[in-house]
């Protein structure tokens, strides 16, 4: 699907034609590539390493910023007033009153422009000096990264990273391997390798030979496609293919390579990760829609007001131009002119009333208060140095209103870490001891293999353990040593253990401190301690976990000859496995069920001793299921089902998947703040149940529906809905008990059947933008674009709808409801339900669905959603909900990198939110409010004035007051309100969480409160005018001011203190700095008087400073000044009375609240019949919920085996793939295998590959399997088994290819593409993957192979002897030649203690060494 | 990120006050007592104020003489332009009921006259004002120049419609005796008007410094002669010129006109008695329906006749012992929680 959405694409289908050539060493080669740029002017095709990130150059700065400023419209507007200002006939004010704010704004935020784009010519400079090693002539010179060439040929050593996209041409490694970490692109840590094309491994081992190396690289123009590469080099006449598998990208880092060499392709702006970069996706916050609103309806009053105020001149300018004799003179024009001039000078004249400096004020404060998070320490995690860091710095205010937050659960709840808290054996529980006792020595100190990691002290255990008298307590530790896929290695003689699943690890690790130390494998066999004795357990079967078999069991032969099943698994399905239910079994189970209460993970540890008859007769059945070609995984579950019968139960153990610090806490003061949290993950049900209940999402008391019952409530809701159409909303609410207090748990597969509208809908609303990640609904750029349209359609279509049902206008809203489809009625129904549910948990999700979940609430719910992860399979959720947060966690950086917030851990959401969250909204919401009033309360006298003027435009205020009021005279008091007023404290703020609730409900900014600032504004400017102007009316003698100029001092400085003594009463934060702020501004306000009315600048200019000394003259007058008393008590006093009695009336008291919510419990709190239900599924909450172990690659010997060096690093790649893809570890398995076949001729066809992809690729594997072993399959399989092959028609070549083709994938991509698969597709790879292995010969004739007896020493020597005779591929193997000669690095593999750990390069060295790759072309 | 922390050794934000937004604060919070006891204050306060502005308003006398039809025949001989040099007078007889004690003011008060049209305000040149440049008559429109392209000095359309009726008071001691009550034309304008924004050019001799100018059309004489009686009351610089430039705010404005001087029979004030008005009628405000008149008043230390200073202040402190009451009243009402107001 991913690939057709590519192909469809003409742009890309370009970018696919191979029409890119480069030849190595041969700079005018490539120079004679020109590309058109315009009309004829040609230039150079092939960029050079270059980079200009900076937007400006010296010269360039002030015209591109000035342009790029210009595009915002409230700049543009401004622009335009001051040029309706130039104009004669038309300006109002004086020509400095709109000029000076706009260059004050213009300045300041080009200054920050500057600021920053100084920052990234600073970090260019860095980049493109960087040093790298460049083929010139005959040998390696040190140059820059921006010398650097297409056709170059680098060299590269450790640690470096690659400076360009290049092909890698050879390296010091055993066959030109190279590893390199790709943190830096992709945000995975883990290092992935890369490899040299095999002829130039083999023929370029010197730099003689590199300098003469000629070969042209042909391949797709430059594109943004990641993981995708297709091209191939054609040297000597021949051509070899190349893909991603031999390319470096550019910022890669070279790791454990000593030295390698590449061929740049692309340089500069046409590498990979240049061309992903600069899409930065806008999110912007509810109250910045307002406020855009807001000031475009300001802006429409203004005209309209300004057409009134012209009908009045129109209809007074006659009369002064027939009888005013002393301005009749001035009309010489017409009076149609002159009206129609007079509505542009209003506009100038009042366009001072539209707050255009508050859009710049915001981003300051926006600025300012996103870096008060990354300042706060109490975000600050220690651990990982991690501070709080807001990436974006706009949605601040956002973050004080979320209502949904959808969380992931691995990672971000939980630590992944999971610790064995209680153990019950034999119907005896050990606990943990005291904390207080673990400080007191090492209980294992006897044990020198134990882990520290382990805090389960119980000496009790201990003794009895190491007494050795019970059986049964030898048995079930014995179990956990040896019943598992755990990896082990040894690495500075300390055992280290890589498990599929931290379940897993846990068990294992203990009972290696509890002296059973599972040191080593083998295909087919186990080496454990015991209590210091070494045995080897011969393996006879493993029979691995699976999500419907829920156990796992290993069937092995002890050093003594006999045959034992150990089985671990869920409660539920080994009990039904019982020999025999007694009183122990009976004890154990009550143990079971309050570990489960406790939220602890528990699994039952069974055993039994097996016959050799009986044994013998199974394993015939076995191995004939094992080749079956039809339902062999059925038939394997059933023979595995017969042996694990008549168990022995031993004993239960307890594992805590660790809740981060704080999580509990968190999330309860959340749900007190009113937000509802959803967990999203993909884990399986009972996991993510345990986990809610562990984070107390869930209690006991909740009605826990499940599918079935949403199912049912939709249909009655339905049902209901149709035949009451158009009615009232909210049927649900009927049939659903009201103070009943329910969660949702639901899965990914209903899910799927729910969302098909949205699926439909332009996708924009799921907002997922990287392209490489693959995402079936995923557009390229522009479609997308139209998408966002269609999204802003819908949206302008919901808030009419919304409108006009506010307004009660049913027809048009019955009409609007009928227009929904089906899947729309549906997909609104429930989403009313799950936000009626006071948790909803979403289990065995995608990440496509996690944000197909996000956008369906927000689509359907006017909310702000906030979605925190920490991994990159949150990314998707991340990106569409409002605000992303992502966690700096073990999982990579990617959900870090599109997050707009980072935090070190869960909990600090609490702080973000309640904290800076509240405060952000509050103070942007204050900010408003005030600004609102402030400019209406101060310039609409203007309005007032016109009245009295002869609606000439006659601005009231001086030139200068109007130009620096809102630059200086007001600003700052202001401003600190949005930076630092706080409400109520922090801790406060934590202490009640339903303050945070005001946030949700807009209750701070909305159009109720935007008209009661008008209101209020308009109230001020009226007292500040009309009391003035009465006054002044009575006043006589040589203090009269009656004056124009009296007059607008009086009234500006009225206006000035009555705005200011407002701030002072909103701001309840009374810091030093608020009041410099306010003596600040009114100290502006008097410095910038008495400057701009002295008599030097009135010498100066007599016209621009008129009012010389007016102030002076007018407040020297104590009448005066008890005029502005009054007008400022006026302003002040009723409002500030009717405010508090206001406040008194409307709040009830805390008491009352508290009682309100006690009394809201009471009756929540009721026993449902429906509760009974849960004991029975939390008791399952077993452990290994995440995927399959290894048994598989056990069995079959592929992954013991690596070449030396970059084991451990290599391991985490496979071990620790993304957590919750449950299909990963499917993925995994097979990838080294496959490698190790075809590892010459794959094909890399990452960018494509998704899941449909992988599936034809591991069936056209299977032909070579039986080249290879005696074949028991005929080809070919089934097709009908196989999902739909290819559906994308391939270019020539590439289906040329296709036949010989496999896809390598590093796990973790694969598990993502994999992840969207559906699951029937999993299952039916799953049965390949069963069918593909068991069909090899080797891993079944290893089976009954004799079995090693004796002790196996974690020594090299017999490991590697052992591995000597590794599987298929190993036929031709030889030694590797050193590929370059400068290199004196070993030349012989080296046998190290890890080379028997999994890995890939096993599988791949071979056939490099062998030397015998026949081209894909000739293999066919 | 992680490069950055390495760097910088810690991420660990500094601890100090402002970063942690901590920074110690004074939070406002108003009791009910601070409040009730504040707006009763402020109550307390703006009544008194207003009672004493009221009280001292009352003793203002204030005698104001609407003269537009009073001399309507003057008034019509100004309707028509062609008659703009015949002089009119006419005599406003009236009585004093009661001595106006104190300094005594006299201003014309002018109705309909907008001196706050947009294009009128601007109609002046500020650095001819000033003696600096006597030519400089760019921002004058429309009256710049006079036909024959001389500047005008004053230029600009405020000085031209500059207020020229002569109104002179004289006091009827009887039927056959008129004195002429003295009156002092200077002490009208603002000291920074007279001082500083007005000068004349500075030449020794006053027509020699307006040489190369003109007068306003409308005015009889040119402005070196404005005042014939004090020649330092000349050129820019003569009060009744500075007091019509500055503008008045609004359409219906009085202008101080003269003073009255305290001596011999008036030093005291305005005896009561019989007194006329004997107006040299000039300005023309029939054709947009303006009105004229004189008035005469005294003074105190508010100013004028602040009777609506005082009843604002008084209103205001009554609303604000309206808010107090009605607080007090939510007060005790709601009583028994102690802290509601302004708490969070």
């Amino acid at each position: 699907m991913g690939s057709l959405a590519y192909r469809e694409d003409p742009e890309e289908e370009k970018n696919s034609e191979f029409t890119w050539e480069v030849q190595a060493n041969n700079r005018s080669y490539n120079n004679q590539f020109k590309e058109k740029v315009f009309l004829c002017w040609q230039r150079k095709k092939y960029k050079r390493n270059v980079i200009h990130t900076a937007k400006y150059n010296v010269f360039s700065f002030l015209p591109l910023n000035l342009y790029e400023q210009f595009h915002r419209m409230s700049n543009l507007y401004f622009l335009l007033i001051i040029i309706l200002q130039g104009i004669p006939e038309i300006s109002t004010l004086p020509w400095f009153t709109l000029f000076a704010p706009l260059v004050g704004l213009l300045t300041i935020r080009a200054t920050r422009d500057l600021v920053d784009d100084i920052g990234r010519h600073r970090s260019d400079r860095n980049i493109n000096n960087r040093p790298c090693q460049i083929l010139m002539g005959k040998s390696f010179l040190w140059r820059k990264w921006k010398n650097l060439c297409v056709g170059d040929v680098v060299c590269l050593h450790k640690d470096s990273i690659v400076p360009a996209d290049l092909v890698l041409l050879a390296s010091t490694e055993p066959s030109s391997l190279c590893y390199v970490e790709t943190a830096d692109i992709d945000g995975e840590t883990n290092l992935k390798f890369r490899q040299a094309p095999t002829i130039t491994h083999h023929e370029l081992t010197s730099i003689r030979k590199m300098a003469s190396f000629q070969g042209k690289v042909v391949c797709e123009e430059p594109n943004s496609r990641m993981h995708h590469f297709v091209g191939c080099l054609e040297w000597k006449g021949k051509k070899y293919p190349l893909d991603s598998g031999n390319i470096l990208l550019r910022g890669c880092k070279i790791r454990n390579t000593d030295t390698c060499y590449g061929l740049v392709i692309y340089a500069g702006f046409d590498t990979k990760i240049m061309k992903n970069c600069g899409k930065i996706h806008l999110k912007r916050t509810k109250i910045d829609h307002l406020m855009n609103r807001l000031v475009v309806l300001i802006f429409l009053s203004m005209v309209v007001i300004s057409a009134v105020l012209t009908l009045g001149f129109r209809y007074k300018v006659r009369e002064f131009k027939a009888k005013h004799h002393y301005v009749s003179a001035q009309h010489v024009r017409s009076e149609a002119t002159q009206t129609f001039f007079i509505f542009w000078g209003f506009l100038v004249l009042l366009s001072v009333m539209v707050p255009m400096a508050m859009f710049i004020l915001a981003e300051f404060i926006h600025l300012g208060n996103s870096i008060f998070i990354n300042w706060d320490e109490r975000m600050y995690y220690e651990p990982q140095d991690l501070p709080a860091k807001a990436r974006s710095t706009s949605l601040n205010d956002l973050l004080g209103q979320v209502e949904y937050i959808f969380s992931d659960k691995t990672g971000t709840l939980t630590q992944n870490v999971m610790t064995f808290k209680k153990c019950c054996i034999n119907g005896v529980i050990y606990g943990s001891e005291e904390e207080d006792t673990l400080l007191k020595e090492d209980p294992y100190l006897w044990n020198k293999f134990a882990d520290g990691k382990l805090h389960f002290r119980n000496a009790e255990l201990l003794q009895a353990v190491r007494a050795n008298q019970d059986r049964r307590v030898r048995e079930f530790w014995r179990v956990l040593a040896i019943c598992h896929t755990v990896m082990v290695q040894e690495k500075n003689n300390q055992l280290l253990y890589q498990a599929a699943s931290p379940d897993e690890e846990a068990l294992v690790t203990a009972a290696r401190n509890f002296g059973y130390v599972f040191l080593a494998r083998t295909q087919n066999s186990i080496t454990v301690m015991e209590l210091g004795e070494e045995r080897v357990y011969q393996v006879l079967a493993m029979m691995d976990f699976n999500s419907v078999r829920k156990r796992m069991s290993v069937l092995v032969r002890n050093p003594e000859g006999s045959i034992y099943l150990y089985t671990k698994g869920a409660d539920t399905v080994i009990y039904e496995r019982l020999q025999k239910k007694g009183l122990m079994e009976r004890t154990t189970e009550e143990a079971l069920a309050s570990f489960a209460e406790q939220t602890l993970r528990t699994l039952c540890v069974a055993c039994k001793e097996v016959d050799e008859d009986m044994y013998e007769e199974w394993r015939q059945r076995h191995q004939e299921a094992s080749i079956l070609l039809q339902n062999r995984a059925h038939a394997l579950h059933q023979v595995y089902e017969e042996m694990e019968q008549n168990l022995q139960l031993l004993g239960a153990t307890a594992i805590e998947d660790r809740l981060q610090d704080g999580v509990l806490d968190t999330i309860k003061c959340l749900k007190q703040g009113n937000i509802k949290v959803w967990v999203l993950t993909g884990d399986k049900q009972e996991t993510a149940v345990n986990i809610g209940f562990a984070c107390q999402l869930l209690s006991e008391n909740m009605i826990i529906l499940e599918e079935k019952e949403i199912v049912r409530i939709l249909e009655v809701y339905w049902e209901s809905n149709n035949s009451l159409q158009g009615g009232k909303k909210g049927h649900l609410k009927k049939q659903l008990p009201l103070q009943v207090k329910m969660a949702l748990v639901i899965n990914g597969e209903f899910l799927d059947q729910l969302l098909l509208s949205l699926r439909k809908e332009p996708r924009a609303l799921v907002q997922n933008v990287s392209l490489d990640e693959e995402e079936p609904w995923q557009e390229p750029g522009e479609e997308r674009a139209d998408f966002l349209q269609a999204r802003r359609l819908s949206l302008m279509w919901r808030v009419l709808g919304i409108q006009l049902w506010n307004t009660g206008l049913a027809p048009q809203d019955k009409g609007y409801k009928a227009l929904e489809s089906a899947e729309v009625r549906r997909e609104r129904a429930f989403v009313e339900l799950a936000s009626r549910c006071q948790a909803v948990i979403c289990c065995r999700v995608t990440p496509k669905q996690k944000a197909l979940i996000v956008a369906l609430v927000k689509k359907y719910q006017d909310v702000v959603t906030l979605a925190i992860g920490d991994g990159a399979n949150d990314v998707s959720m991340i990106k569409t909900a409002d605000i992303g947060v992502g966690l700096a966690g073990q999982e990579g950086m990617q959900a870090v990198q599109n997050s707009d917030y980072v935090l070190a851990q869960f909990c600090f959401l609490r702080r973000l939110l309640l904290v800076h969250g509240r405060w952000s909204y509050m103070r942007v919401c204050k900010f408003l409010r005030y600004f609102i009033y402030k400019t209406l309360a101060s310039m609409m006298v203007q309005i007032w004035f016109a009245f009295y003027s002869g609606f000439t435009a006659q601005p009231l205020y001086e030139g200068w007051f109007l130009a620096l009021f809102n630059l200086l005279y007001t600003t700052l008091p202001v401003l600190y309100i949005g930076l630092f007023e706080q409400d109520v404290s922090a801790e406060r703020s934590l202490e009640l969480p339903e303050l945070y609730m005001a946030g949700q409900k807009d209750e701070l900014f909305n159009y109720w409160v935007f008209l009661q600032a008008i209101a209020h504004g308009t109230a001020t400017s009226l007292v500040n005018f009309f009391m003035t102007l009465w006054i002044s009316r009575d006043s006589a003698g040589p203090v009269s001011f009656s004056d124009y100029q009296s007059f607008a001092v009086i009234v500006a400085l009225s206006g000035l203190l009555s705005i200011t003594m407002e701030i002072i009463l909103i701001t309840k934060y009374w810091t030093v700095l608020s009041v410099l702020a306010i003596f600040f501004s009114l100290g502006f306000y008097g410095v910038m008087t008495w400057l701009t009315q002295s008599i030097w600048l009135f010498k100066v200019s007599p016209k621009t400073f008129p009012f010389l000394y007016a102030d002076l003259s007018v407040l020297s007058q104590p009448p005066i000044l008890l005029v502005i008393l009054l007008n400022v008590s006026l302003n002040t006093l009723p409002v500030l009375a009717f405010r508090i009695i206001y406040q008194a009336l409307q709040k009830p008291g805390p008491k009352e609240e508290e009682e309100k919510t006690t009394s809201e419990e009471i009756i929540t709190v009721e026993p449902i019949p429906h509760v009974l239900r849960e004991a029975r599924t939390r008791r399952s909450s077993y452990a290994f919920s995440h995927r399959e172990g290894y048994a598989d690659l056990i069995t079959q010997g592929t992954i013991l085996r690596r070449s030396p060096g970059v084991n451990s690093d290599m391991l985490v790649d496979h071990t620790r793939p993304p957590d919750e893809l449950p299909s990963s570890m499917e993925d995994s398995s097979w990838y080294p295998r496959k490698m190790s076949f075809l590892g010459r001729n794959r094909r890399q066809h990452q960018g494509k590959v998704s899941s449909e992809d992988v599936q034809p690729a591991s069936e056209e594997k299977l032909p070579k399997r039986q080249e290879r072993s005696l074949s028991y399959e005929p080809w070919p399989y089934t097709p009908e088994s196989l999902p739909p092959t290819k559906e994308t028609p391939l270019s020539a070549e590439e289906s040329q290819m296709t036949s010989s083709e496999s896809q390598m994938l590093p796990s973790s991509q694969l598990s993502l593409k994999s992840q969207s698969a559906h699951l029937q597709e999993k299952t039916s790879l799953w049965k390949i993957r069963k069918l593909s292995w068991k069909n090899w010969p080797y891993t079944w004739q290893k089976e009954p192979g004799p079995p090693k007896e004796g002790t196996v020493p974690v020594s090299n020597s017999n490991l590697t002897a052992l591995m000597e005779t590794p599987p298929p591929t190993a036929r031709g193997s030889s030694t590797s030649e050193q590929p370059v000669e400068v290199e004196p690095s070993p030349v012989e593999r080296q046998p190290s203690p890890m080379e028997w750990l999994p890995g890939p390069s096993k599988g791949q060295t071979p056939p490099d060494l062998a030397g015998l790759p026949p081209s894909p072309e000739e293999q066919q | 990120m992680k490069r950055i922390s390495q760097d910088c050794q810690s991420g660990l934000p500094d601890n100090c006050a402002v970063k942690q937004q901590q920074l110690p604060a004074y939070r406002l919070q108003l009791s009910a007592n601070k409040i009730l006891s504040g707006f009763f204050a402020t109550g307390v306060f703006c009544l008194g104020v207003g009672v004493i502005l009221l009280l001292s308003a009352k003793t203002i006398k204030e005698v104001e003489i609407n003269y537009t039809e009073k001399c309507a025949n003057c008034a019509k001989l100004r309707e028509n332009a062609a008659n703009f040099d015949k002089e009119c007078n006419c005599s406003i007889p009236f009585f004093l009921p009661e001595t106006m004690k104190g300094n005594v003011y006299m201003y014309y008060k002018l109705y309909g006259f907008y001196q706050n049209l947009y294009r009128y305000i601007l109609s002046r040149s500020n650095s001819q004002l000033v003696g600096t440049d006597v030519k400089d008559v760019r921002n004058c429109a429309p009256f710049k120049t006079s036909h024959n392209g001389i500047p005008i000095a004053p230029c600009g359309a405020i000085a031209n419609s500059m207020f020229n009726d002569t109104i002179i008071l004289s006091y009827n001691l009887n039927s056959s005796i008129h004195i002429k009550v003295p009156m002092i034309r200077s002490g009208i304008t603002w000291w920074t008007d007279k001082y500083v924004k007005f000068q004349n050019p500075s030449f020794q001799n006053l027509s020699s410094a307006f040489a190369g100018t003109t007068k306003p059309p409308n005015w009889p004489k040119p402005v070196y002669e404005l005042d014939e009686e004090d020649p330092g009351n000349n050129g820019f610089i003569n009060d009744d010129f500075i007091v019509w430039m500055r503008t008045a705010a609004f359409p219906t404005f009085k202008k101080l006109y003269r003073r009255l001087h305290r001596i011999e029979h008036f030093t005291e004030g305005l005896p009561a008695g019989s007194y006329s008005f004997n107006i040299t009628y000039n300005f023309p405000v029939n054709r947009f329906r303006g009105e004229k008149a004189v008035v005469l008043s005294t003074l105190t230390w508010s100013g004028g006749s602040s009777l609506f200073l005082g009843l604002a202040y008084v209103v205001t402190g009554a609303v604000t012992w309206l808010a107090f009451f009605s607080m007090l009243a939510v007060h005790l009402r709601l009583k028994e929680r102690k802290t509601f107001f302004l708490q969070q």
